[in-house]
């Protein structure tokens, strides 16, 4: 029999019973929709590290400022620690030699204004290396030059967005704005960088066009912290090649814990092992979403090969007039494992919707990121079709082994 | 010749007991020849037309359809034969009720790989050639049970077969219906089909021109109604025979 036909007979007998072919196959939706659920999670996990490594650079290792409580508070204060300050930034950069630039990181809360307009805006203290080290550039005038560093000048570097809400299309060098209680002086404008929308992340992805930049200097001594004065939030360290990224950051972790005498008051990053550990977060999800996704098909499959026994026997009949007729014991048994991988296939293409639209679910409710690939379709919907073939392989063949003459004689 | 029956046995095996449905059954039918066979129930007839239509497979013994020995064909080749050689008609008429009419007389069709198109085509116009061309659409239940036959008989002659095999194929219908499949049946022969009919009835048996009078899975008598002989006759004087010894 052509498959043509056999596609055919498969259709007509499944919209004969539509009722039980949709229950049958409940199991391979929702176990085809667990597995597209899970792959999409998993990739928008991949996406979003990536994303990360990007906007941090992956020849950079990043030193953040931990804060501590409690007794590793009282502790890190008997020890005379005061969180990462400048002077670590400028230690690593002249002890270091696979290292090509450090730049601090200092953020500053203090509301921007224009006049009476104000910006929503990050503040943020840093040096001239700071575009060389985030690959971050200046699209309009300039950036920090050392000079202004070393004289601590009252100037500022703003992002695209700020620029946007506190210039319109103005250009705004050299006006002036206010930060805190000070005057800062405009000299460049930073590119606009194009952001994807992270919202379940390690570390969480600021927009960077509402950055505003002012020398280091400045921000330690305008907007002084009292018990920390040369306090940092960040250390950016940028490395010669990405080899020297593991030994860098090992010398690292090694001066910091000399001169922080223990107290881990900051933790090292480094982008290129985000993706490793969102992976490793992925690992337990994945078990359990892989078990659920299994124990569905598995039921599911179960179900189906059952349904389609009792199909088996139900058109015995059939079956000896089919054989009558010319049917070759393949004719039936292509017939039935036809109908059945139908059937799965059907369930799988609803579970693959049903998991798009779960994928979409988590996405709006749980904040999660997640990205539906072209191969994950592909696999799942391979998994429907071989969960067909493989429970539908035992009735099929119980279909194509009867006795031609006692399947007619059959009522 | 187009049958050729060698010393044919057909032993069923159920677990401890076994039954011989067929012991030693010799015999041979040319083509256009129209044949009946009669019998008791139990006989053997349907066991003989099974292996006949090449849906079955003797115990022991050969047989031959039109040149081709059964013995030594794998399902693929016996099904073929089965499918272009043979057509079926049985009692309860045997209709796919899922599908409709036209469906139904294409199945055969279906197994020859046959074009869609075409296929359709055949179908129907054996449906107008047994009088049901307006009813192709019909599904089986909705048609009488002599309308019902008429499908099977078209359905049996879709492929065009050598043979027509059919297993009491009025036994489910009143005399007026059965007369008329029997005229059908007739029209067959007389177009040149070989046709072989399993009946009780001895009335039927009369349209036949030969004869298989069957018992205990043998060949009692073979009578061939060569000038007019009076064949119903010839039945009871073999059963009083049967009897008598
Ligand atoms: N599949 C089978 N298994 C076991 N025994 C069988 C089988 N088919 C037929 N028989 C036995 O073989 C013998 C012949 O059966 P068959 O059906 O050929 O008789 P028949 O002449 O067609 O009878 P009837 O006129 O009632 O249709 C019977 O005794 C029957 O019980
Ligand atoms: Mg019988």
């Amino acid at each position: 029999m052509e498959y043509s036909e056999s596609f055919r007979v498969g259709i007509r007998s499944i919209m004969a019973h539509k009722m039980r072919s949709l229950l049958t196959t409940l199991g391979v939706i929702f176990g085809v929709a667990a597995v597209i659920a899970m792959l999409s999670i998993g990739e928008g996990a991949k996406r979003e590290a990536l994303e990360q490594i990007r906007l941090l650079g992956t020849n950079n290792i990043r030193i953040n400022a931990v804060k501590l409580t409690g007794d590793k508070a009282r502790e890190a204060e008997s020890k005379y620690s005061d969180g990462l300050s400048y002077k670590d930034g400028l230690l690593i950069r002249e002890n270091i030699p696979s290292v090509r630039a450090v730049t601090p990181i200092r953020f500053i809360d203090a509301p921007v204004m224009k006049g009476n307009k104000e910006a929503a805006a990050r503040i943020i203290g840093t040096d001239y290396l700071y575009p060389e080290v985030t690959s971050f550039r200046v699209e309009e005038g300039r950036f920090i030059t050392p000079l202004d560093v070393s004289e601590a000048k009252r100037i500022c570097v703003i992002g695209a967005k700020v620029k946007r809400e506190l210039f319109g299309y103005r250009s705004p060098i050299g006006h002036r704005i206010r930060i805190g209680e000070e005057w800062f002086r405009v000299v460049g404008v930073m590119e606009n960088k194009k952001l994807r929308e992270g919202k379940a992340s390690i570390i969480k992805i600021r927009d960077i066009n509402r950055d505003i930049y002012i020398p280091i200097t400045t921000a330690l001594k305008r907007f002084r912290d009292e018990e920390k004065p040369l306090f940092v939030n960040e250390i950016a360290v940028q490395v010669k090649s990405a080899e020297l990224v593991e030994p860098t950051a090992r010398i690292i972790r090694r001066l910091l814990k000399r001169t922080h005498r223990d107290v881990q008051d900051y933790e090292i990053v480094i982008p290129a092992e985000l993706l490793a550990q969102s992976r490793r977060t992925q690992r337990v999800f994945n078990i359990v979403m892989g078990s659920i996704a299994a124990i569905s098909l598995l039921v599911g499959g179960i179900g189906i090969m059952n349904i389609m026994l009792a199909s088996v026997t139900e058109r015995t009949k059939e079956i000896g007039i089919r054989r009558a007729l010319g049917a070759t014991e393949q004719d039936i048994l292509g017939q039935f494992l036809n109908e059945t991988v139908l059937i799965s296939a059907t369930g799988g293409i609803i579970g693959i919707v049903l998991g798009v639209v779960m994928a979409k679910a988590i996405n709006i409710f749980a904040g999660w990121e997640t990205v539906i690939a072209l191969y994950s379709v592909a696999v799942s919907f391979g998994i429907s079709a071989m969960v067909g073939i493989i429970f539908g392989i035992y009735p099929a063949r119980k279909a194509a082994q009867m006795d031609p003459i006692a399947a007619l004689r059959f009522e | 010749m187009l049958i050729e029956a060698i010393d044919l046995h057909r032993v069923y095996r159920m677990g401890e007991n076994e039954v011989h449905a067929l012991r030693g059954v010799t015999f041979g039918i040319e083509r256009g020849e129209f044949v009946s066979i009669i019998g008791p129930s139990g006989s053997g007839k349907s066991t003989l037309m099974h292996i006949m239509g090449c849906l079955d497979r003797p115990t022991s013994g050969s047989y031959i359809l039109d040149g081709t020995p059964i013995e030594g064909l794998d399902d693929r080749r016996l099904s073929r034969l089965r499918n272009r050689k043979v057509g079926f008609v049985f009692q309860s008429f045997n209709l796919i009720q899922q599908l409709n009419v036209v469906e139904n007389v294409e199945v055969p069709l279906v197994y020859m790989e046959m074009d869609r198109h075409e296929r359709r085509e055949r179908a129907l116009q054996m449906l107008e050639a047994v009088g049901l061309g307006h009813r192709s659409q019909h599904r089986p239940n909705e048609l009488s049970g002599g309308e019902n036959q008429r499908v099977a008989i078209a359905r049996a002659l879709v492929t065009d077969p050598d043979l027509i095999l059919a297993d009491e194929p009025t036994g489910n219908l009143d005399t007026k219906t059965g007369h008329e499949i029997m005229e059908l049946l007739k029209r067959l022969h007389e177009q040149g089909k070989t046709l072989i009919m399993v009946t009780h009835d001895l009335e039927k048996a009369k349209w036949s021109s030969r004869f298989i009078h069957m018992k205990d899975g043998k060949i009692l008598h073979d009578f061939r109604d060569t000038d007019g002989t009076d064949i119903v006759g010839m039945f009871y004087e073999s059963t009083m025979e049967q009897e008598t010894q």
